[in-house]
């Protein structure tokens, strides 16, 4: 039995990539949720690993989704005050992590190696660069003003992820993510049904006759696909979104509710509301025009906590709710 | 004989929206109506375009080619790349990595200058005619 708090947040500076690749100074969505906040395939990294989490066992999971994003700080300021509760409860331990990344991990297991090293913290490491995940065991945590800056600076025990794990830092991230899923070289499934080999679709997706959605693709819940399109090469269109007449949508990721206009051609790119990031081009455009690209008015905003979070045990909150 | 003039290069701006295509096309529109217009646009400071600036610059194209003339792009910059690109105009365009390769790509010496000489198959049928002359 365990408990486990969950706090969607930006990458820190611990957790930023040592691969050399500089892709982490691309910042698509400043000021926005990070991408583990956002549909991905049908659902937000967060929502799966909440998911997961309670599927093996952990007795409460809180997940901190702010409204509008802002700071790191206040989230977790109130994860904190929920990792008392948790003490009081005597649920122990605690698993905590913020995301950021999508990593795939036994929680029993890491729990296990957690209460063998008999430290009071053990961390998750990944090729070895830290990874924003720990366990904790609360009676014996470190009282300290921030619990972020205590996770990171209190001696800990390791534990090395042998899974698959992605930081979604960047665009190339989410599309390495999908392209990956699709090509089932990891755990992170399409939500939906797979309509024919390789196409997953959502509930309510509409596909019109004369429109070719060629495999692998995912066609999330609520989209609508013109006639004349063409859907290819591991292109994720999520819930809500519009791909109008004759536009081909060539591996690129399409977030929910975004509308992409007539006649485009929309190739390696990542595409939310009227943000376009062509990663070919490495270059981030805002597109002023809404009859090119636009937030889809039928789904209004994608800053949003999933909407089919399961209820449940689970405790959802976001700083909005726990202001009041 | 060419009787075109100079090769002109002239700045997009950052933003090609409607009203810059308006202002773009006060100092653009005397050019296009000139003899043989030669244009080169150097689109290297765009970093934003509207539909109205991908219409305006095929606009440009349809009305320098109606007048034997050519208009070539310079420069791009990636944002103007991926909106021509995402347009489907990106082909339409002849383009070069520099202003200067763009004129120079004007120097270059026209098919149609070139005088043609006599056709492979006239000397062809005058040898038949001189073998139909012998036997």
């Amino acid at each position: 039995m365990f408990g486990a708090i969950i706090v969607a947040g930006v990458p820190s500076v611990e957790s930023t990539r040592t691969d050399g690749t500089g892709a982490a100074n691309l910042n698509f969505n400043d000021g926005q949720p990070p991408f583990a906040c956002m549909d991905l395939l049908g659902r937000s990294v967060v929502a799966r690993l909440a998911d997961d989490w309670k599927r093996n066992g952990a007795s409460a999971v809180s997940v901190f989704v702010p409204q509008r994003f802002a700071s790191n700080a206040n989230l977790w300021t109130h994860a904190a005050e929920r990792l008392s509760e948790y003490q009081r409860q005597g649920l122990s331990p605690v698993l905590i992590a913020q995301v950021g990344a999508y990593t795939e991990i036994d929680a029993v297991q890491m729990c296990g190696v957690h209460e063998e090293s008999g430290e009071s913290i053990t961390r998750a490491f990944h090729g070895g660069s830290p990874l924003n995940l720990w366990n904790v065991t609360p009676e014996r945590f470190p009282e300290r003003e921030s619990l972020f800056d205590a996770l990171c600076a209190a001696r800990s025990a390791d534990y090395q992820v042998r899974g698959y794990v992605n930081r979604l830092e960047t665009p190339q991230d989410v599309r390495s993510l999908v392209i990956e899923s699709l090509g089932r070289r990891c755990h992170f499934r399409p939500k939906g049904y797979e309509h024919k080999p390789g196409i997953w679709m959502g509930g309510g997706a509409q596909v019109e006759r004369s429109a070719r959605v060629v495999a692998p693709a995912f066609i999330g819940r609520g989209v609508r696909i013109a006639d004349e399109c063409l859907i290819t090469r591991g292109t994720n269109i999520e819930c809500d979104s519009r791909v109008d007449f004759g536009t081909a949508v060539e591996d690129s990721s399409v977030l929910s509710g975004s509308y992409v206009g007539i006649g485009l051609d929309l190739s390696h790119s990542l595409v939310d509301g009227d943000t376009l990031f062509n990663l070919r081009h490495n270059v981030k455009l805002r597109i002023s025009d809404p009859f090119v690209m636009r937030r889809n008015n039928a789904h209004g905003t994608n800053n949003q906590l999933p909407s089919d979070f399961e209820t449940g045990e689970m405790i959802l909150s976001s700083t909005e709710e726990l202001a009041k | 004989m060419l009787t075109s003039g100079p090769v002109v290069v002239m700045q997009v701006p950052e933003m090609l929206n409607v009203r810059e295509v308006h202002s773009f096309m006060q100092e653009l529109g005397p050019l296009l109506e000139s003899n043989r217009p030669r244009i080169v646009l150097d689109c290297s400071q765009v970093r934003s375009m509207e539909s109205a600036g991908v219409e305006m610059l095929l606009r440009c194209l349809e009305e320098v080619l109606k007048r034997d003339g050519d208009l070539k792009l310079a420069a791009l910059s990636p944002e103007a790349e991926v909106i021509l690109e995402l347009m489907r105009v990106a082909r339409v365009f002849e383009s070069f990595q520099t202003c200067e390769d763009a004129v120079h790509s004007f120097h270059a010496i026209p098919a149609d200058a070139i005088p043609q000489d006599t056709a492979w198959y006239t000397n062809v049928f005058s040898e038949l005619g001189l073998l139909k002359q012998a036997s």
